[in-house]
């Protein structure tokens, strides 16, 4: 049989973002593939040496498009521990808050994601809707829907509104009691299962050889190697979670193990509504100009658990006022790159949106 | 504290085999080394093998005025939660650092971004010299530091002409004045000036 070039571009309802995949097909076997990326280079880590310690704040957050909130945190954990920065105990907790809205309302985006490849519109609706009622709590906490600028070096912007807690336990409670609808609108839906039992089978082998991290590695390896249990930042080590594993990494278990890491996130953000303490939410970082501020010599990783696996900033500071060097080790970038050219092949045509959903291939990231 | 003793295993296991030139804990879950050039892929058989399976990151660092890159290669281990950072300094003119793609299978696309980022070669890696996310480039590589990205974008693109001018249509005087004064002020205060 002929073998054809077919791209699986920005266009296709199931390519996350702008980045495509050219594939070789034989019939409706990919023989070849590769991710082209590029599309979307915004030349960040050139950008960031270019501007201070505090304008970075409004740069970061662009760097990954659906789920801010984990750059600022990584950022201002890195700018922590180069500067010996200590954070208030209140600014510890409002930001496991807004990180746990913020993995719900992602895990939530790449769960409706799941509808288009698989043509179940509604439960895109869905989420997408119980998305919108996050980005109005934080509206309502940040004054900005996507972009935050929240998390800030030195603890948060400022404390929570009055009476937010309502709105919360609102949403939480809502979203608990359509728990089950959601699985049986998704996973449990007999026109569903078929496309993603035993498709796309990542194997335990090839995590390392990949570094795959996140939720492709804990369903296929069987072991909590979850940042936020192994190494605690914030306050994850005063707070009960289980993380959820699998042994056997398909695209159901994968996405299975999203919704039920979405059941942890709201029982993390009920335990820190209830042990929250009272008092700052934010150091100063000088007394003086804020623009003017510099950054002890260092060089520090600092990373957070993200929903596609571990995020981190690796940061230089040569003692100035801009950074020396910022680079992004973007959490898609192993099952983006290697993991398209090496695993595709084999799998038919319509399997390889759901690697790129399944496994969260955010290609903001990826390009930076 | 568990995560102390990850770190000491590690600082015991590194510093009796292999000369560090400089070692820094840099918080209770990350520790740096810096090493030799010729000692970097033994370094990081010897972690693989005590269980840092994870190549985390691998990057550059251009340090101009030492006249030399800085590569860094981050490993970690799942079992023993600790990130160790490997510091190498490789020489700016002609740079090349052998791949340590038998090691880390993963670092292929890592590499080709520091070839395409910085110019450095990684003999080893049979791709490392394909373009990956800038096309078309014809300048130096763009994470360098003699790299200046206007001079760059003045002569590549058109240049724009921003306008200053404020139509003002119902005559508001008073508008007008403030809007004068505020722009002075701020020249001012830019030159160094008082506010």
């Amino acid at each position: 049989m002929r073998e054809l070039k077919l791209f699986l571009g920005p266009q296709h309802p199931g390519m996350h973002g702008n980045a495509s995949i050219h594939m070789f097909v034989e019939g409706d076997i990919i023989k070849r593939a590769f991710l082209l990326p590029g599309m979307l280079h915004r030349g960040f880590e050139k950008g960031m040496e270019r501007h201070t310690w505090v304008n970075n704040i409004s740069l970061i957050p662009r760097v990954c498009v659906v789920e801010p909130d984990i750059n600022e945190m990584a950022f201002a954990m890195g700018v922590e521990t180069l500067a010996n920065i200590t954070v208030p105990e209140r600014a510890h907790w409002i930001r496991m808050i807004v990180l746990e809205l913020a993995r719900i309302s992602i895990h939530l985006m790449a769960y409706g994601g799941l509808g288009s490849p698989t043509g179940n519109y509604t439960m895109m609706y869905h989420a997408h809707a119980d998305r919108n009622s996050i980005l109005n709590i934080f509206e309502k906490i940040t004054g900005h829907r996507v972009y935050h600028q929240y998390i800030v070096p030195g603890g948060v912007r400022k404390d929570l509104p009055v009476g937010i807690e309502k709105d919360i336990n609102d949403f939480l409670d809502d979203l608990e009691s359509r728990y089950v609808e959601y699985r049986d609108i998704g996973i449990e839906n007999p026109t569903i299962v078929p496309r993603i039992k035993d498709t796309i089978v990542l194997p335990s082998e090839v995590v390392w050889e990949l570094g795959v991290t996140g939720i492709g590695m804990r369903s296929a390896v069987n072991k909590a190697y979850d940042l936020r249990k192994v190494m605690p930042y914030a306050r994850y080590d005063q707070v009960e979670f289980e993380v959820p594993v699998a042994s056997y990494s398909d695209a159901r278990s994968r996405v299975d193990l999203k919704l039920q890491e979405l059941v942890q996130s709201i029982s993390i953000i009920r335990q820190c509504l209830a042990k929250m303490p009272e008092g700052d939410v934010r150091v100063p970082l000088s007394r003086g100009q804020s623009m003017r501020w510099t950054v002890p010599k260092g060089h520090v990783y600092s990373c957070v658990e993200s929903s596609r696996g571990e995020f981190g900033y690796y940061m230089v500071s040569n003692g100035g006022t801009h950074p020396y060097r910022v680079g992004v080790r973007g959490a898609s970038y192993p099952q983006g790159l290697l993991g398209i050219e090496k695993y595709l092949p084999g799998t038919r045509i319509d399997d390889a949106a759901l690697w790129v959903d399944t496994m969260g291939v955010c290609s903001p990231e990826i390009d930076r | 504290m568990n995560s102390m003793t990850n770190i000491k295993y590690v600082s015991s296991l590194v510093e009796n085999r292999f000369k560090v030139i400089k070692k820094e804990i840099v918080s209770e879950y990350q520790i740096s080394f810096e090493v030799d050039k010729d000692e970097v892929h033994r370094l990081l058989t010897l972690l693989k093998l005590e269980g840092w399976i994870q190549l985390s990151y691998l990057s550059a660092i251009d340090w101009i005025n030492d006249n030399e890159y800085e590569l860094v290669y981050i490993v970690m281990n799942w079992e023993k939660p600790v990130h160790v950072q490997i510091r190498t300094r490789i020489s700016r003119e002609n740079p090349s650092m052998d791949s340590i793609l038998p090691i880390f299978p993963g670092c292929k696309y890592y590499e080709r971004e520091v070839h395409e980022f910085f110019g450095v070669k990684f003999p080893g890696n049979p791709e490392y010299a394909k373009q990956l996310i800038l096309e078309g480039w014809d300048d130096i590589p763009p994470l360098r530091k003699d790299f200046d990205p206007r001079a760059y974008s003045d002569a590549h693109f058109a240049k724009r002409e921003y306008t200053e001018t404020f139509v003002n249509l119902n005559n508001e005087k008073s508008k007008q004045v403030k809007r004068e004064k505020r722009k002075e002020r701020i020249i001012r205060v830019r030159k160094g000036g008082k506010k």
